[in-house]
């Protein structure tokens, strides 16, 4: 895997991303309530070598319990709503919640609407992150600001 | 050659009573199961099972239901399981002799939908629907023993956002976002088997500059999608050299993606009738390179994990789906191509430019996860050789011609990262009156159930990655 580590530093070079030298960290739990699968593909490669969000104390855990903010993906289904708000209710205070892509935050929502809802007609939202689906680099930037704790409520 | 010579859905609509006969004609006679749903009517809704013959030839079987009931097919065709339970929880026709009927989609029925699972010691593990990581949302109930999985029962649409029933009543045009939208990882197929059966429908015959721009669209869809896969099974076995290398790669592939089309999962390139792709020769000049550094580099990191023993040993014998047992449940893609059989839509696409397609199988086709990420690398580079091919000339806009009369009723075929995506389309004078999309995740879910059992707990995440399957687009 030797060509792999030759490589990063060719592709990091591509990316505006800030240093990563930060004092701070977010844990984030991730919670798909009823997506396309695209936000999930794009959440996947903001953890890979390219963007590697783990460098900036960003790093996915695999319980509520663990989470500083919940990280809602898709338009919130009929079936999803409780396992949503169980989730949300077993995290710690002080708890944020970020609404990724355009069905979380209830644009262009496609489907039966008795059956879905925009993420804010269920939760209180913290930042609102926009795209169709939204790029690993858009991803990355939206949480390094909350992690800043700069700009709540921004629809990036 | 027989390739153009297409014909359409033919259709026939049959009495209760003959209903099992016909359907069980047809598969005496080599035709298989390609879908079942109903269709609401304006008086009496029908039960229409869907059978495909060997050279991609359709027929629609057609029932009224009474009461409202239907006789099951499901003891002939087993792979009819989930659609008869899902006709069951949407339309409310009941299935005689589909006992006993479990949920599916409907999650607050009063009947119990995990299978009941007896002797000693057995307990129910319960994962999900949320899991531990960036993963899609569904439900496993786990009847295990000890560390041995006895029985799974997946229970999925949590997801279920009602595209189909959303996308009724709107014009065949407007339809076409449901469908692009059922989920991103399939986009383009899912697009593409909607587009054809709304071209069968109209009377279009794609061109040849249509169908090539199709194809190279398809084959860069299943290029991203295999190198993710083949991450996901790396990542099922720890190997985070691995994971990581395919991740990298397929981000290259996105990025080719939106270089082409501007968008990473190219959401908006596929139209009914026409292509607004455009692919001029300098971009194409770039396109080629890059297909070739990914295929260079992806055979590096191939290579790398052939020689990784550590690796190598985790997959043979894991997750065992036998080429019976894909035959009996309707497997379709690289999951059933595993198990030896060499089933592959591409052969009988007749309105995309596969001219002289085979389907690849690896040997041994052991049916387990080993044969399935195998699989997968032959797949990688067939699809860049057609890729390649593909990439021999600009593309431009390309439209479809008049070349028949307009149906209410068609079907598009379409072999997506995940096996044959069927789409059914039922109009009336251009605005959709039905809609049914099976694709090859919605196919193959029993697949990974039955795969499953016998195993341990601990290898159902490299099992369950194995098959990559999309919630998404089975919940819909």
């Amino acid at each position: 895997m030797l060509t792999l580590l030759r490589d990063l530093r060719r592709i990091r070079r591509d990316l505006a991303l800030p240093d990563p030298d930060r004092r701070r960290s977010l844990a984030i739990r991730h919670v798909d309530a009823g997506s396309c699968n695209g936000c999930e593909h794009e959440l996947t490669l903001a953890s890979s070598p390219y963007y590697d969000l783990q460098r900036f104390g960003l790093g996915v855990v695999a319980s509520p319990r663990h989470a500083d903010v919940l990280l809602v993906t898709g338009a919130v289904t009929r079936a999803m709503r409780e396992p949503l708000l169980i989730a949300y209710r077993a995290m710690p205070e002080p708890r944020r919640v970020a609404a990724l892509g355009d069905c979380a935050l209830g644009r262009g929502l496609l489907g039966t609407p008795d059956l879905i809802e925009a993420v804010d007609a269920v939760l209180g939202v913290d930042i609102y992150i926009a795209g169709c689906p939204p790029t690993p680099d858009v991803i990355a930037q939206a949480l390094l600001r909350l992690i800043d704790g700069t700009a709540p409520g921004h629809i990036y | 050659v027989s390739r153009d010579q297409g014909q359409g859905l033919k259709s026939i609509v049959v009495d209760a009573e003959t209903y099992r006969a016909q359907v069980m004609q047809s598969l005496a006679q080599d035709w298989s199961f390609g879908g079942l749903y109903v269709s609401p009517g304006q008086h009496k809704a029908q039960v229409r099972t869907l059978l495909i013959a060997r050279d991609g030839s359709t027929r629609l079987i057609s029932v009224a239901t009474d009461g409202p009931h239907v006789p099951t097919i499901v003891d002939l065709a087993p792979a009819a399981g989930w659609d008869e339970r899902e006709a069951h929880d949407l339309y409310g026709v009941g299935f005689i002799g589909h006992e006993p009927m479990r949920p599916l989609v409907d999650h607050n029925a009063a009947s119990p939908w995990t299978v009941p699972v007896h002797g000693e010691d057995p307990y129910e593990v319960a994962v999900g629907p949320i899991h531990a990581g960036i993963i899609e949302s569904g439900h496993f109930r786990f009847h295990v023993v000890g560390d041995r999985i006895l029985h799974l029962d997946a229970r999925l649409f949590y997801k279920h956002r009602g595209l189909e029933q959303a996308a009724q009543g709107s014009t065949l045009t407007e339809a076409m976002a449901y469908v692009a939208r059922a989920c991103a990882a399939c986009a383009v197929s899912n697009a593409i088997a909607y587009a054809h059966a709304c071209e069968e429908a109209l009377g279009l015959v794609p061109s040849h500059g249509l169908a090539r721009a199709r194809t190279f669209l398809l084959e860069l869809e299943r290029v991203w999608n295999h190198l993710n896969d083949m991450s996901a099974i790396c990542a099922g076995v720890g190997l985070a050299a691995g994971t990581n290398r395919f991740a990298t790669l397929t981000e290259r592939a996105r990025r080719l993606n939106a270089r082409i089309s501007g968008h990473r999962f190219l959401f908006g390139t596929v139209h009914i009738g026409a292509t607004k792709l455009v692919i001029d020769s300098d971009v194409m000049a770039e396109v080629r390179t890059t297909l070739a550094t990914l295929r260079r580099e992806a055979a590096i990191s191939w290579r790398e994990l052939l020689f990784n023993a550590s690796f190598q040993d985790r997959l043979p014998d894991v997750g065992v789906l036998t080429a019976d047992q894909a035959r009996q449940l309707g497997t379709v893609g690289p999951a059933a191509r595993a198990t030896g059989l060499a089933e592959d839509a591409r052969s009988t696409s007749r309105h995309l430019s596969y001219l002289d397609f085979r389907p690849v199988t690896v040997s041994p086709a052991s049916g387990d996860v080993r044969a399935r990420l195998e699989q997968r690398a032959a797949e990688l580079w067939q699809s860049f050789d057609i890729l390649d091919r593909l990439a021999d000339a600009p593309v431009t806009p390309a439209a479809a011609t008049v070349g028949g009369g307009v149906r209410s009723a068609a079907v598009g075929r379409v072999e997506s990262p995940r096996g044959a995506t069927t789409c059914v389309v039922e109009h009336d004078r251009g605005r959709v009156t039905r809609l049914r999309l099976r694709t090859g995740s919605y196919a193959n879910w029993p697949s990974v159930a039955a795969a499953a059992t016998g195993n341990l707990l601990p290898d159902f995440p490299l099992i369950n990655k194995s098959f990559e399957l999309c919630y998404a687009c089975a919940d819909r």
